[in-house]
């Protein structure tokens, strides 16, 4: 009798919850292919780190992902539990008076207790303390699905006091059967779908951060247009999204009071999908100026515990607009000096040959020089940024580096590229390619972090590798056993660049740097791999302020520094720079602004 | 004969049209043509009158319901026509927005040769060669147009000044000229023309402009950088810090985030010249910079450098300048 109506329930619950899977998965095979497996040593290690350890879940919420991480590994090692249970329940076998089936219950009972504890202090956490990243609206169904895991362990811890065959017992055994049965259903509709596809998503998500593949013109590529153009990891994306709002409260924009919010960005391509609007436009789903709003800092994806990519989504759907002609004015200004000058500042190249000339710069020469300089656009032009390219060649002079540089740059195209604009940026890229492929350097340096992503990481997709390498990494090698002069220690604050911090990981260089020379560092809080971006990123560093709602984010970055109460802010990227510096002035602050490499040349002791 | 097209709408005339009188008058000392002026559109004879003071052969004046409203196939149509009657061996006109809307058409159309935003006209032996602007500016290149007549050029505007144009001591003869044109070879239908909303300050059209930076230190003393503009008859502007303070409105900003400029003097005070307000000025003349760091960016760029405080050295420019 039990098992009979035990098969009924199943066979109804399991079908309402292939069911829906079912329509999510069509969808998910209906989209353009973007699913890979490439380096899979590379995923699998992801997949220990952020799904078996927790990882990801932990490390910016400690408590909360501890007590996350209790529950997940509990359900983990209740799996066999549940199924030895059930196939009792289905007359299938009975392994329950087994002796390693009673070894293993009781081992279980530190888990239940873990589960337990984890789920009740998250339940509070969501309805008392309610953290802003989790919205404004208490989530009934995840009170119901706490309530519903509070219940499973009681049930279970209960087994240890009832007599099994029992009245007692047996509607113990069907209320933890049934709650089971429940949850499964409730699953595929809601944020605990991520049960079931977050581990898939974290293995499926790109190891390389802001993965964006090339256009293919050629195959009449030209971005994201609609919702039927996001590729099959974006689908499979929006449904795993467990709405922890990592993303969202690491957001720059968002945190500048502007309408940007990853998280409501998979959100609305989940509804979108779901609500079977594959013609509307992408722009009409985010809606345009929210797209425009990205700085490409890569917080959103860095950060998630589960596997999404928000750029290839945010990027992407810029691509298509630009297609149709529809990016900002400020952006067609900087897209007209790319396409005529080569440059972002549309400034003529005799102006790059004129420092060239006053900086002694030479050539290259691959048989006469060791590393290619790259200069970049801040490199050949700014006269500010010039004095700590200037302070980089004196030290590599000092330490006899054989240096030179290209006769032409262009830019190396990541304005173009992280605003969508793919047709322009794979002809610089292509052009750069072309003059790199001719110059033959084993090594390029640079001091600017987006030349090094670019560079390094986006031109492998043309076929071109090179070792390209930022001056913090390059010269902090070279002075491992320079001595700085003696003296007082500065106090200084540090500014990672999203491009060497978060997408380079070179966050222990540049510190290494500023302590071998006598800096005393005060960390702001956005730091090392996850800071808080500058505002530049993204095509931003030329929008206007009467497009922009909310406050700067440079503004925003920087008072996070002056809190830190250090007058002196160390920048290692150009466009870092110009953006905190223009913060400074508009706030009237009297902090003082120094590039990493003229710190470190101001306190070499040169022979 | 020299052919001059005249801009017009509804009898006001684009002042770009004496400047190509000007051109033409040159192009007619070498070649010894006369010139005639056609004037296109409804209306052309208020403007016909006007121009009939240029020392020209005679004004032609020509009036078809193809001309109204502006349409590039009516224009092309109507003037194929008339230069077929009248067969010109050079036709001039001003490098406006609407004449390099249709003349491209209309040189393509009678497969004949086109030399655009030209700047000067020079002998090259028996031919006129034309000067225009290569590579951004950076070289000039004298152009010598091949192939059958009438060779087409358009004049950049300020290439000439209005008041080249050589007077004639009679008003010119004005006729009418008429042409055949098939309405329906007009495919485009424009709607009322209207003006979109403008900044209300257009900086970019400022011959001077006064710049000030956070060199200027509090917003009482904009009223120094003021007077100064006010004596030079110049615009004043800022860069970021000073309209982010608010101490000067947003659309006064100059830069990658503001207006691009491209005066011909630009007087930066105490503006250190970071590179996203450089780029917005790149375009002016002749730069003369005020600041008290000798190390300042904006130094790298200026024609004119002084290193000094501002507070004493504008109040001595301003007395200079009244006197």
């Amino acid at each position: 009798m039990e098992t009979v109506a035990f098969w009924i329930l199943l066979l109804a619950f399991l079908g309402a919850f292939a069911a829906q899977v079912a329509r999510r998965v069509q969808l998910i095979a209906a989209a353009p292919a973007t699913i890979s497996i490439e380096n899979p040593a590379a995923r699998a290690s992801r997949f220990i780190v952020d799904v078996l350890l927790q990882a990801r879940t932990i490390r910016e919420r400690p408590l909360a992902g501890l007590m996350h991480a209790l529950v997940f590994w509990g359900f983990v090692a209740f799996g066999l539990y549940t199924t030895t249970e059930f196939l009792r329940g289905l007359g299938i076998v009975d392994l329950t008076h087994t002796g390693w089936f009673r070894a293993y219950r009781l081992l279980l009972t530190p888990f239940a207790i873990g589960v337990l504890a984890g789920i009740l202090f998250l339940l509070v956490r969501r309805t008392i303390l309610r953290p802003v990243g989790l919205g404004t609206k208490v989530s009934v169904e995840s009170v119901v699905i706490a309530l519903f895991i509070a219940t499973l362990m009681i049930t279970f811890l209960l087994t240890f006091r009832l007599d099994e065959a029992s009245p007692a017992g047996r509607v113990n055994w069907w209320v933890h059967a049934v709650v089971i049965l429940v949850f499964m259903a409730l699953i595929p509709a809601s944020k605990h779908l991520h049960l079931v596809l977050s581990p898939v998503t974290v293995f499926l998500k790109s190891p390389e951060l802001g993965n964006l593949p090339n256009l293919d013109f050629e195959k009449e590529q030209v971005g994201l247009e609609t919702v039927k153009d996001l590729g099959s990891k974006s689908v499979l994306d929006a449904f795993t999204c467990v709405e922890c709002g990592r993303c969202q409260v690491n957001c720059p924009a968002w945190g500048a009071g502007k309408e940007l919010n990853p998280k409501a960005i998979i959100l609305q391509t989940q509804e979108a999908l779901l609500a079977g609007q594959r013609e509307r436009k992408l722009g009409e789903v985010y809606s345009e100026k929210v797209l425009w709003q990205c700085t490409t800092c890569g917080a959103c994806e860095n950060q998630c515990p589960v596997g999404i990519e928000h750029l290839p989504i945010l990027i992407g759907s810029r691509r298509g607009l630009v297609s149709n002609g529809d990016a900002p004015d400020y952006l067609g200004a900087m897209y007209n000096n790319l396409e005529r000058r080569s440059n972002i500042w549309g400034l003529g190249y005799d102006q790059r040959t004129k420092f060239i000339q006053s900086a002694g710069l030479e050539i290259f020469d691959a048989a006469k020089h060791d590393v290619l300089v790259w200069l970049g656009c801040a490199g050949s032009f700014d006269a500010d940024f010039q004095k700590s390219l200037r302070s980089l060649f004196s030290i590599l002079r000092t330490k006899d580096v054989k240096f030179g540089v290209l006769a032409k740059e262009r830019c190396n195209g990541d304005p173009a590229k992280r605003t969508g604009n793919e047709y322009m940026y794979q002809e610089l890229a292509n052009g750069n390619i072309d003059d790199l492929k001719a110059a033959a350097p084993k090594t390029i340096l640079t001091s600017c972090p987006h030349c090094v992503k670019t560079i390094g990481d986006d031109y492998r997709k043309f076929g071109y590798q090179v070792d390209i390498v930022h001056s913090s990494v390059y010269v902090e090698q070279l002075l491992r056993s320079a001595a700085a002069a003696s003296g007082s220690r500065d106090v200084v604050t540090y500014h990672d660049p999203c491009y060497l911090g978060r997408y380079g990981g070179k966050v222990d260089e540049p510190r290494a740097l500023l302590e071998r020379f006598g800096a005393e560092i005060k960390e702001p809080q956005r730091n090392r791999d996850n800071p808080y971006c500058c505002g530049a990123g993204g095509g931003l560093l030329f929008a206007d302020k009467e497009e922009e709602p909310g406050s700067r984010i440079s503004d925003v970055r920087f008072k996070q520094l002056q809190a830190t109460g250090a007058n002196t802010v160390v920048t290692a990227c150009p466009f870092c720079s110009i953006m905190l510096k223009g913060a400074q002035a508009s706030a009237g602050a009297d902090t003082q602004f120094v590039d990493l490499m003229t710190f470190v040349d101001g306190k070499l002791t040169k022979a | 004969m020299i052919l001059v097209i005249a801009e017009q709408r509804d009898g006001r005339l684009n002042r770009a049209t004496w400047e190509t009188i000007a051109g033409a008058q040159q192009l007619a000392g070498q070649t010894g043509a006369p010139i005639a002026v056609l004037v296109p559109g409804a209306n052309a004879g208020v403007a016909a009158k006007e121009l009939a003071a240029a020392q020209v052969k005679e004004i032609l004046t020509l009036e078809h319901a193809a001309l109204e409203p502006y349409t590039p196939d009516g224009y092309t149509a109507a003037l194929q026509a008339a230069i077929a009657e009248l067969s010109p061996a050079h036709v001039l006109l001003p490098h406006t927005y609407q004449t390099r809307d249709f003349a491209p058409k209309l040189a393509a159309r009678l497969d004949r040769a086109l030399v655009t935003d030209v700047t000067g006209v020079k002998a090259a032996g028996s031919d006129a060669a034309f000067v225009r602007p290569m590579f951004q500016g950076k070289l000039t290149a004298d152009v010598v147009p091949l192939g059958p007549a009438p060779h087409f050029v358009t004049f950049q505007i300020g290439a000439y000044r209005a008041d080249q144009a050589a007077r004639g001591q009679s008003p010119a003869p004005v006729r009418a000229l008429s042409v055949n044109v098939d309405a329906g070879a007009i495919r485009e239908r424009p709607e009322a023309p209207f003006q979109q909303a403008r900044q209300a300050v257009d900086l970019s059209q400022a011959e001077r402009i006064v710049s000030v930076g956070r060199g200027i230190k509090e917003q009482a003393n904009i009223a120094v950088a003021q007077q100064l503009a006010e004596a030079l008859g110049a615009e004043i502007a800022a860069s970021r810090p000073i309209c982010d303070a608010g101490w000067l409105p947003m659309e006064r900003q100059v830069g990658s985030s503001g207006q691009t400029v491209a005066p011909k003097l630009y007087l930066a005070l105490g503006i250190s010249g970071a590179i996203q307000h450089l780029v917005g000025m790149k375009g002016a003349n002749t730069v003369v910079a005020i600041n008290k760091d000798p190390d300042a960016p904006i130094f790298e760029i200026a024609d004119y450098g002084i290193v000094g405080d501002l507070f004493e050295i504008v109040p001595a420019i301003i007395e200079a300048v009244k006197k």
